[in-house]
């Protein structure tokens, strides 16, 4: 569904990532993992065009979306919930999650019920249905993250991109954070998934990338990573 | 009390032409940190245009006339003058542009209708009402509820409508905006439209009660601008407040003192803002420094 292939890219004349390739079949969830700074963020940016690439292949559902403006690629049915929440601070609960479905609600994506969907995120996020008239940049943190991941949700999206879920939360909001991601998982949603938490993403996850210094290091099914002895000496063991 | 009485009136309507000038600052600034410097010079432009064009239609029909001009004019400063500056983070290239093409404005503008002032006429009586002794004329009443409905309309546009709400997110988080599928760089040209359209609109009020020309955009563009300043570039309200607050010592002062200092006590208003509450006396946005 989502492919990444050699890319490359980084900010200005920094290189970041070196010949990043990633592939996220269509109903699965896939972690990409790795320490501070190794480029997770960097790839979640490239691939939905907030910053240029500067070589390499990225392709959404078939269709080439290298170098297109992130508007366009969220018409093409991509969605991402990027790092540090980014909510609009000045506009109530409801009118974020109504700007996550704008692609539908304006015709440029197949509008669907959007007045269901709502009510479906205040289902999943019970937290949000509470706050819908609250200006989101009165939210707590952990609630600016439900409103940010319900957000993207919004578009139906063909592909979901999660930056960090559980950034900040407290452990019982990180672990609600995750039952929502296993709950999206089994709705078949197709996710690709950055953490902190390597061995929580690898539970939760069908296959994972782990990127080091721009590079991936290592890939394969969750399970089999989880139980990789490099993996777990520089992952697992120092995450928890 | 009588004259002080009518003074505050007359001060009120150039307060509310500053007030919606100041308001088409705001709108731009919101969307992309920038600033036309021409504004004056779209006033002057919606206003000549009207000129020309309610010879032909009468005053009502030539105001959607006219805001349609405006909306094209603003795009076409934001195309040529904002854009490039936008995409390369240039600090200071969008300033010498907007300023590059007042000017260049203003010479089309006296090659077009000649340098000097001319007279508007008037859709309403130009005889004033009178209430309990002030004087007022109609077409300054026009002014007040013109002025205070455009603005409305725009608040009500930004809150109700998706679009809206797409300007507002774009203000936000320009970034995040993106992401949810809005087109930014059209919201930004947009806004610039919506910004010479309220100028245009502010031209034609105005020009029935003074006298309209190619000169007519500078000063009022730069009190404008010393009015986003001092009710702040973020806060709606603020720039009502401050433009009330200049138009209406401008007509004191003239009176009080002399109307050679009629410029001063905004200008110090302006001076003691920056220094002392650079945000404005409502805003919480800061201009940034360079
Ligand atoms: N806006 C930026 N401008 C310049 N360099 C940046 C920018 N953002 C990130 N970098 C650099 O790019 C590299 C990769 O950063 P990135 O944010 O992708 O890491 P990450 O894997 O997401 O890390 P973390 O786990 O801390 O979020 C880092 O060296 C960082 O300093
Ligand atoms: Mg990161």
């Amino acid at each position: 569904m989502l492919k990444v292939e050699n890319l490359v890219a980084g900010y200005g004349k920094v290189q970041v990532l070196h010949d990043v390739s990633l592939h996220v079949p269509q109903g699965t969830l896939v972690t990409l993992i790795g320490s501070n700074g190794a480029g997770k963020t960097t790839t979640l940016r490239a691939v939905s065009g907030m910053i240029a690439t500067q070589s390499g292949r990225i392709t959404l559902n078939g269709a080439e979306i290298t170098g297109l403006a992130p508007h366009a690629i969220t018409r093409g049915g991509l969605a991402h919930s990027p790092e540090g929440r980014r909510v609009f601070p000045t506009l109530p609960v409801a009118d974020n999650l109504l700007l996550g479905a704008f692609t539908r609600v304006t015709g440029s994506r197949p509008k669907g019920d959007v007045a269901r969907d709502l009510e479906r995120m205040y289902a999943l996020f019970p937290r949000l249905a509470e706050r819908r008239a609250q200006l989101a940049g009165t939210l707590s943190g952990g609630e600016q993250q439900m409103l940010a991941m319900a957000r993207a949700l919004m578009l139906n999206p063909l592909v979901l991109l999660l930056d960090e879920p559980s950034m900040g939360l407290a452990p019982r909001l990180v672990e609600e954070v995750f039952a929502i991601i296993a709950r999206l998982k089994s709705e078949r949603v197709t996710m690709l998934l950055v953490e902190q938490f390597a061995a929580a993403a690898l539970d939760v996850a069908d296959f994972g990338y782990v990127l080091e210094n721009g590079r991936v290091s290592a890939s394969g099914p969750a399970a089999r990573l989880k139980d990789d002895p490099a993996v777990r000496a520089a992952y697992l063991g120092a995450a928890h | 009390m009588q004259i002080l009485a009518q003074l505050i009136a007359s001060g009120i309507a150039v307060g509310m032409i500053y007030g919606v000038i100041a308001f088409g600052y705001q709108l731009t600034f919101a969307t992309s940190k920038t600033l036309n410097f021409g504004q004056g010079e779209a006033l002057m432009l919606g206003s000549l245009v009207g000129l020309t064009v309610v010879s032909f239609t009468g005053y009502w029909i030539m105001l959607p006339i006219v805001l349609a001009f405006g909306l094209v004019q603003g795009a076409v400063v934001e195309r040529l003058g904002v854009r490039q500056a936008i995409r390369t983070k240039s600090e200071a290239g969008w300033i010498m542009a907007t300023i590059a093409l007042g000017i260049i404005f203003k010479n089309l503008a006296e090659n077009i209708w000649g340098r000097d002032a001319l007279k508007f006429p008037s859709p309403l009586p130009e005889a004033p009402l009178s209430f309990m002794g002030v004087n007022v004329l109609p077409m300054e009443v026009v002014i007040v509820f013109g002025a205070l409905a455009m603005m409305l309309l725009v608040e009500v546009f930004n809150r109700r409508s998706i679009y809206g709400k797409a300007v507002v997110a774009t203000a936000n988080d320009r970034d995040a905006a993106g992401l949810m599928g809005i087109n930014t760089s059209l919201v930004i040209t947009f806004s610039y439209s919506l910004s010479s359209m309220t100028a245009a609109f502010a031209g034609v009020l105005v020009a029935p009660v003074t006298l309209t020309g190619a000169a007519m955009g500078g000063a009022l563009g730069l009190k404008a601008f010393a009015v986003a300043i001092i009710g702040g570039l973020s806060s709606g309200m603020g720039v009502v407040v401050g433009g009330l607050i200049l138009g209406i010592t401008e007509t004191l002062t003239g009176y009080y003192i002399s109307t050679g200092y009629k410029d001063v006590p905004g200008l110090v208003l302006l001076l003691l803002v920056l220094s002392f509450k650079p945000s404005g006396l409502f805003g919480s946005a800061t201009i940034k420094k360079v």
